[in-house]
């Protein structure tokens, strides 16, 4: 058992950052070779300054209009956005892991802190489930794969809560969170978490169409 | 955006009707064109399509689409039809184009009879949505790619493939001929003169400032339209022309049905004419999808980035003569007018300011709509939706109810668009929904309050 | 769907209850660590056996309590006359490249994975109170 956690948070560590950061990298230059060949018209009409001016609106909360339309929805995904990439980044064991093995250390979150926050995001998710029942054009729209990508995203943080609570199977339970936050990871170039990726490119294209061709605003 | 304080009821249960109309409405291209059908043809035509003719933009755009329904309140389909989820953005490229991409392109016929429908039909390719989606997704770009297939297949609804057809034979939308179309701008010339003496209408001039260019109902039914022109055109004392032959038109019908090669086409014959008369810039009148076509989308299949002319839209061109001096208003508009954006001239080129600076110089008393600028809503009739005729109106009515409570709202006498898309299809909605306004160009009232000069070379 | 997720996680959570509360491997000899070397613990001390050590690893006290001179091992000496944080300060400094808290991790965690056996998890030795 002690060389199977070994391997998880081992190697396994290793094999997810690789394929996360990789996949991504890889998916990217797909991305830029493929517009290069295929639609070079892209470069024709992107600007940077136009660019950062639409993703810059669109990351001031409730600064584009389409936010304060669905002002609940949008706040509370803001909001696990945020903690999505925080709560892991910052939390003291994950610190304490990652100094023993490079030495390298940063202020961590108060781990009762960290404890709400991982229940915040944690009812985030609850709320997208229930909102993709209840609202009808969501529901219109929602799949048998937009329930898995909230499952996906809500182990690691369901688990992680339960392990540090350390309230039944806490071994197990410290097992399932590793993996489920290793599958995560792996899954974020191959699924449509791909859009950490895509999402600032298509910004930026519609925001210099908007910007450099339209005069107009997109937000 | 639903106003609920100003719900319109739809006179004498329409709604129904409608919903009745739309189930028998058949468009006798669409059947004929399903009929010869085959599944092989299909698949063969949507995978083209997909495969050969979108890159790494679509891709993008479905893989990175969330389905979380933000863009739902962009949308007047889904606003007018109490927010029937079918008619949300998202949902119409669910429905056609994700559904090619799953099934490789093996769908059915009824299938395209919804894909036709909803594409050319339910989606004004306003690309409002793309403001309200976070990732800015170009669902209008999704639907003209389903239009390019139902084109592919020959499945595009009769009077708008018929104005395709014309620009085909004629260059021009409205099957105009070379010498009717002379013959109206000599006709109105000769009308002007009565009021300004000296007035003309220049035809081929070469090496003026200005070519002035008109879609083709202009001069099919809206002569007085150039007439108000050649007067500005006269007491602001400008250089201009207009070309006699073919490529006048800058009306772009193609461009709504995804024939892109003869969309191509009118706009290479459109921007020959002005580098043949060697003019310094292109001023058109007032529409909305012909000033898109020359100066957004033509453009780029005839692979220049930008205009190869500065196109200048009848807004712009009004702000210029009246901040210049060249036009002066004699006295200002009375009535209480307001302002609906044409979505291709203001979310289009970001003109609603300059817009609202002209209304102002011109009238007394404005007040704006809500929502406005780039965030106006459609007039409902653009992207080659009203163009798809009068079998469609019924329907057409429901899907504009959000219009109509936009525009009772204001409470203004007199309606001005400047586009002649939102024009006709505003006038529809005001007769449907019983507004009682009046709705003009603001040419219209230009022409109307403006000192009637008349040019001296010199003086 | 949802509902087959939901019933997955629970069967998941049932076993592993199970299982943990069947395989004790407690041993009667548990006390918790005192830590007071420490400034402000986010943790409670680890809960521990010296005696089981002791026996595990044949009374050689230096395994645990070594001695460390320029860096290097001394074979042989030991220290248990001294407390751990003699040697480890609680910050990081050139001249204390192994500060207390992961000279402790270090020591036991290492150990139990070279050995195969023993806790490696944060809550398996800092045990909620
Ligand atoms: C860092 C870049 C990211 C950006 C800019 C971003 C942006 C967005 C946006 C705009 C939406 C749709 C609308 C909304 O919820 O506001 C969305 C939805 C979502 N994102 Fe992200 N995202 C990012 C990273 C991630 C990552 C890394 C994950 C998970 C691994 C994730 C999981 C989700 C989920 C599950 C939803 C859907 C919520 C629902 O079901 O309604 N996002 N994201
Ligand atoms: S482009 Fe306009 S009409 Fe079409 S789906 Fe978007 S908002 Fe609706
Ligand atoms: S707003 Fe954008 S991401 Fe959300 S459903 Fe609509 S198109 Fe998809
Ligand atoms: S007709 Fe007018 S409002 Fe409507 S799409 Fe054209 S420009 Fe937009």
């Amino acid at each position: 058992m002690n060389s199977f956690i070994a391997f998880i948070m081992g190697p396994m560590v290793w094999i997810s950052a690789i394929i996360f950061l990789g996949g991504l990298l890889f998916k990217f230059i797909g991305i830029i070779q493929s517009v290069r060949s295929k639609e070079p018209y892209v470069f024709s009409y992107l600007t940077v300054k136009h660019s950062l001016r639409s993703i810059g609106a669109w990351l001031i909360p409730f600064f584009p209009k389409s936010t304060r339309l669905s002002p609940v929805y949008y706040g509370i995904s803001y909001v696990f956005h945020i903690f999505l990439f925080v709560i892991p980044l910052f939390l003291a064991s994950h610190i304490v892991l990652f100094n023993e093995a490079f030495q390298i250390s940063w202020p961590a979150l108060n781990d009762g802190v960290a404890d709400w926050l991982s229940l915040a995001v944690i009812a985030a998710l609850v709320f997208f489930a229930i909102r993709r029942q209840m609202v009808p054009e969501v529901k219109y729209l929602t799949s048998g794969s937009d329930y898995l990508l909230i499952f996906l995203v809500a182990l690691p943080f369901i688990t992680g809560y339960l392990a540090y609570h350390q309230w039944f199977a806490y071994r197990w339970m410290v097992v399932a969170h590793v993996l489920s936050g290793e599958l995560m990871l792996i899954m974020i170039p191959f699924s449509r978490f791909s859009h950490m990726l895509t999402a600032p490119l298509t910004r930026a294209y519609m925001g210099s169409e908007f910007g450099n061709v339209r005069h107009a605003r997109d937000w | 955006m639903q106003s609920q304080d100003n719900t319109m009821t739809d006179p004498s249960n329409e709604t129904k009707q409608a919903e009745k109309a739309k189930q028998k409405a058949t468009d006798p291209a669409i059947e004929a064109g399903l009929e010869r059908l085959t599944p092989e043809r299909i698949k063969k035509t949507i995978n083209q399509v997909l495969e050969k003719e979108t890159g790494p933009r679509f891709k993008a755009y479905v893989e990175t689409c969330m389905r979380c329904g933000l863009c739902a309140e962009a949308c007047s389909y889904f606003l007018s039809n109490d927010r029937d989820p079918r008619f949300m953005p998202a949902a119409k490229v669910k429905n056609t184009i994700w559904e090619m991409l799953v099934k490789k392109g093996e769908v059915s016929r009824d299938f395209l009879r919804e894909a036709v429908r909803i594409s050319h039909l339910e989606c004004n390719v306003c690309k409002r949505c793309a403001m309200y989606c976070p990732f800015g997704i170009d669902i209008a770009y999704m639907m003209l790619l389903v239009r390019r297939i139902c084109h592919k297949l020959e499945i595009t609804p009769q009077y708008i493939q018929d104005t395709v057809n014309s620009h085909s034979v004629t260059l021009n939308q409205m099957w105009v001929k070379d010498d009717e179309w002379i013959d109206t701008l000599q006709w109105q010339e000769e009308d002007a003169r009565e009021e300004f003496e000296d007035l003309q209408i220049p035809l081929d001039k070469m090496g003026a400032d200005i070519m002035y260019s008109v879609i083709a109902p202009e001069p099919k039914f809206q002569a007085g339209l150039i007439y108000q022109t050649a007067a500005m055109m006269h007491a602001a004392g400008i250089d201009w022309t207009m070309p006699s032959t073919p490529g006048w038109d800058n009306s772009n019908m193609a461009m709504y049905t995804g024939d892109n090669e003869i969309s191509g086409r009118i706009a290479k014959a459109f921007f020959e004419t002005a580098a043949k008369l060697r003019v310094k810039r292109i001023v058109m009148g007032e529409c909305g999808h012909a000033f898109r076509s020359v100066y957004d989308m033509g453009n780029r299949w005839n692979s220049w980035v930008m205009p190869p002319f500065e196109v200048v839209h009848a807004l712009a061109f009004y702000h210029e003569l009246l901040t210049e001096g060249r036009i002066t208003i004699a006295e200002k508009y009375k009535k209480k007018v307001t302002l609906h954006d044409p979505c291709n001239v203001s979310r289009g080129r970001g003109l609603h300011d300059k817009a609202r600076e002209v209304v102002n110089m011109v009238c007394e008393d404005f007040v704006d709509m809500v929502p406005n600028r780039e965030h106006n809503f459609c007039c409902g009739a653009g992207g080659g939706v009203i163009n798809c005729g009068p079998p469609y109106k019924g329907e057409r009515m429901v899907n504009n109810r959000n219009k109509a409570e936009q525009l009772a709202a204001t409470g203004a006498e007199v309606l001005i668009a400047p586009c002649h898309n939102c024009h006709s299809g505003l006038e529809d909605i005001i007769q449907h929904y019983d507004l009682k306004m009046e709705i003009k160009f603001l040419g219209d009232l230009m022409y109307e309050t403006m000192e009637k000069k008349i040019y001296k070379p010199g003086a | 769907m949802r509902k087959s997720f939901i019933t997955g996680i629970a069967l998941v959570l049932v076993l592993a209850a199970g299982w943990t509360a069947f395989s004790g491997q407690d041993s009667q000899y548990l006390e918790r660590l005192d830590n007071w070397a420490f400034e402000s613990p986010r943790r409670p001390g680890a809960v521990f056996s010296h005696d089981d050590h002791i026996m595990d690893l044949d009374d050689d006290c230096s395994i645990c309590h070594h001695v460390y001179e320029d860096g290097k091992l001394v074979p042989g000496e030991s220290s248990e006359d001294y407390y751990c944080s003699d040697c480890h300060g609680l910050k990081p400094a050139p001249d204390n490249s192994m500060p207390l808290e992961a000279a402790y991790h270090k020591l036991c965690r290492d150990c139990h994975f070279d050995e195969g056996q023993g806790p490696v998890l944060c809550g398996e030795c800092h045990i909620k109170e």
